[in-house]
């Protein structure tokens, strides 16, 4: 809700924005001599400005929030609900502030008889052809229109005529659309157009007769759809599967995006972003677990083996690998294989996005080797491609041809171009010798290949000669992994061995399979009276094969740390109690630790941190990214590798947005999910929707 | 110099005797030099030796220098590397090598 401060405050230097919609503010002044700077007044309070500021940051920098519908701080300009006009002093028509660039001298009044005037009738015309659909609205209570009609509107209405309806667009299974709500303002035109890279949305029509939509029966094909709800200030826009909000971190894929989940009697309903900052810590309660028997006898002289998953918590992992140690197993697996040779994991900077995701926004040319960023790291691939927009980053790809909603340099798809550029012989080299600051991004789906460690050698021999030729300074770091799991970082942090390699040279009697769901070890691959255990969230196939099946807890509902692939450590925090007998997952192996006569020396979550902290101090620095270095040593090490490349080419998982939706055991078992991948293979008008008002 | 000739020394006991290594160090403090030190100089050596053993390298800011040592059921030895040279930080690896769990 915007809130107008009563009293416009005078120029601190810092500025700020008391909304819950986290306004940022994009004025940066700047150390040049004061010259430059222009001087305005905002209600007679002076203010020094750059030239080509708007109005609108003008204010919001004096910290007077001007209402506004069209304008957002990340979209181009529109300037089209004109709600944001405000009087300037001594003209004759008031201006609009989103768009106008401020001139030396200005007096804005925000509060005046004119602009309040202005904002009444704007507000009056907006009404005119809403429907009066608030108490059935999703959008009730986080409305821009309710709240900033509360503030801004005129006490009475005049209206006395009929208003228009809309047909309801069908553009996909994520979003609800109720067309008759819309007011125009575009946003979520711009955003498919700018930030999505898929111009599907339109305006068809003008006047009254104008409507948003794709004029054809056409899907919103993007994986960045769903964001156009967030985006959307009134009702028209809302998602079709959906409080108590939660706050949260995203684990389906490796970047650890902030998130807001939100529930409703047990089951989550939506989820909505959030800024990345500074989190309060919670407490965590304990609760006495219960467990069967037949555990304890099994353990007793045998083989002891572990495979973690994509979606498993720090906490987890430490806990299993601490049981397995005292069990004398070193058995210890992730799915996703990383390539052990050379320093393998030994080196942080060896498995890490180094550049961080904000070192995008720095780069001026980016390799990427087999990834599809698209749909691996949704927004990873934003921000690139807001690099590309605005900061003329150039990107090439030595991969698969895919529509990265950018335009790339495809280098080509074989393991040969690989070669070529590590050696130097290839025309590329001659522009990665020129970048001031070059990235290369290697994909982890091109090291789960059998030739994995032979293309991570490539890519570092890439990395050290691109950074020897650029002359750039020695923070900068070239070499980045781009993970596809959420775990992996973590799991890597502890000194998992990578891949069940291992599993499958020395087949363990006892299987511990943590969430363990990409069929890498069948029953086939074991001796023949294994025992398989699985503990997990959403049984999928590791729960078909095992014999005993322990109910975990998702991240929903559990408090656990996961690193993304930057190395940033982040928690998850309990949204919804888990269901039935499921458990946190690290108690659960506490409690199996007892039972095989091993305690694990914690009871707490602050003792297994505090037993994370010893392993990996990184691990509980929260929210923060800790630099590695010694790129030096693993290039050294990498150059003993012997593998030679195969001759296959390069390609990722994940190609068109179908591949996108059912990725991992949570999508997989989504309804929602279900339906996005069929609507994206036959059509938006093959899902069959119950008819919603 | 006597921290390479105590590396040439442990070799490949160290994989012998213990299941992990791991050494945590802040990457800019004055007390892990040595320990920063060490890893430039003799890691690369150490690990040649090693191939199969996890010598994990953990930097993080503003922790003390210690180095673990992890021997067979999951017994664990640390010892502190604060404020100490790259001598005494391979000699710190050899005590743990020669250690008994």
């Amino acid at each position: 809700m915007l809130r107008l401060p009563a009293v416009s405050r005078a120029l601190a230097g810092a500025a700020h924005s008391q909304g819950s919609i986290a306004i940022t503010n994009n004025v940066r002044t700047s150390a040049r001599a004061s010259s430059n700077m222009v001087e305005v007044f905002v209600d007679g309070k002076p203010v020094m400005v750059e030239p080509g500021t708007t109005v609108l940051q003008t204010c919001e920098k004096v910290g007077v929030q001007i209402p506004r519908f069209c304008y957002h701080d990340r979209l181009s300009v529109a300037g089209n609900c004109r709600m944001c006009l405000v009087e300037i002093e001594k003209a004759p028509k008031p201006v609009a502030a989103c768009a106008m660039p401020v001139m030396k001298g200005w007096n804005i009044l925000t509060n005046s008889e004119k602009t309040r005037k202005a904002r009444e009738g704007v507000m009056e015309f907006l009404l005119s052809n809403h429907p009066l659909d608030c108490p059935i609205c999703d959008q009730g209570g986080e409305c821009d229109l309710q709240d900033q009609s509360m503030m801004f509107g005129a006490d009475r209405s005049r209206f006395t005529e009929g208003k228009r309806a809309v047909e309801d667009k069908n553009i996909g299974p994520l979003i609800k659309t109720i067309m008759t709500r819309c007011i125009h303002c575009t946003r979520c035109v711009r955003f498919a157009s700018e930030v999505a890279g898929v111009e599907d949305l339109g305006t068809t029509g003008r006047g009254n007769s104008m409507q948003i939509g794709t004029y054809v029966e056409k899907m919103f094909m993007s994986e960045l759809s769903g964001n156009v709800i967030d985006l959307c200030p009134v009702g028209a826009l809302t998602s079709k599967p959906y409080a108590f909000t939660t706050e949260s971190i995203d684990v389906l894929d490796a970047v650890g995006s902030n998130i807001v989940v939100s529930t409703r009697g047990g089951e989550v309903m939506r989820i909505l972003p959030r800024l990345n900052e500074d989190l309060l810590k919670y407490e965590n309660i304990l609760s006495p677990f219960t467990h069967t028997h037949a555990i304890s006898q099994l353990f007793q002289g045998s083989e002891v083996g572990a495979i973690a998953g994509g979606m498993v918590d720090a906490e987890a992992l430490v806990a299993l690998k601490d049981l397995l140690n005292r069990l004398d197993s070193d058995t210890l697996c992730t799915e996703e294989i990383f390539p052990m040779a050379g320093a393998g994991t030994d080196l942080r900077s060896n498995y890490l996005l180094n550049s961080r995701i904000t070192g995008i926004e720095e780069c001026d040319l980016m390799l990427l080797v087999g990834t599809n960023p698209r749909y691996e790291a949704p927004l990873f691939n934003a921000r690139v491609r807001k690099s590309w927009l605005h900061n003329e980053l150039q990107v090439a790809m030595v991969g698969h041809k895919v529509d990265l909603s950018y335009s790339y340099n495809h280098l080509g798809e074989t393991t040969q171009v690989l070669q070529e550029i590590a050696a130097g012989t290839h025309p590329f080299c001659k522009v990665l010798a020129q970048a001031k600051k070059p990235v290369v991004v290697v994909g982890s789906s091109a090291l789960q290949r059998e030739d994995g460690a032979a293309i991570f050698k490539a890519v570092s021999t890439i990395a050290q000669n691109s950074r020897a030729s650029s002359g750039v300074e020695e923070g900068w770091k070239v070499l980045n992994v781009l993970h596809r799991v959420a775990s992996q970082v973590a799991a890597l942090d502890l000194g998992y061995k990578r891949g069940v390699d291992a599993i499958r040279k020395n087949p363990p009697k006892v299987l511990f399979l943590l969430g363990a769901d990409a069929d890498c070890i069948t029953r086939a691959d074991l001796p023949k009276d294994s025992f398989i255990i699985y503990q997990g969230h959403h049984g999928d196939v590791g729960a078909v094969m095992a014999d005993v099946i322990l109910p975990g807890a998702a991240y929903t509902e559990k408090n656990g740390t996961y690193v993304n692939t930057e190395g940033r450590a982040q928690q998850t925090r309990v949204a919804v109690t888990a269901p039935g007998m499921a458990r946190e997952d690290w108690k659960i192996l506490r409690a199996i630790s007892e039972l095989a006569g091993v305690t694990l020396p914690y009871d707490t979550v602050d003792e297994v941190r505090r037993r994370l902290e010893e392993v990996s101090p990184n691990l509980v620095r929260y929210d923060d990214v800790e630099e590695s270095n010694y790129f030096k040593q693993a290039h050294e090490l990498s150059k003993a590798v012997n593998q030679s490349l195969l001759a296959a080419p390069l390609v990722p998982p994940q190609l068109t947005v179908k591949d996108f939706y059912m990725t991992d055991p949570i999508s997989r078992a989504s309804q929602t999910m279900a339906k996005c991948v069929k609507a994206a293979t036959e059509g938006a008008a093959s899902v069959d929707e119950p008819s919603i008002c | 110099m006597a921290a390479a000739a105590v590396v040439r020394g442990i070799g490949s006991n160290l994989s012998k005797h213990l299941r992990e290594v791991r050494l945590h160090l802040c990457q800019i403090s004055a007390a892990s030099q040595g320990s920063r030190d060490f890893i430039e100089q003799h890691y690369v050596t150490l690990k040649e030796a090693n191939l199969e053993l996890p010598i994990l390298i953990r930097e993080c800011s503003g922790v003390q220098p210690t180095l673990w040592a992890r021997y067979g059921f999951g017994k664990e030895r640390s010892v502190s590397l604060d404020n100490m040279n790259v001598d005494q930080v391979a000699k710190a690896l050899e005590s743990l090598v020669n250690a008994k769990p």
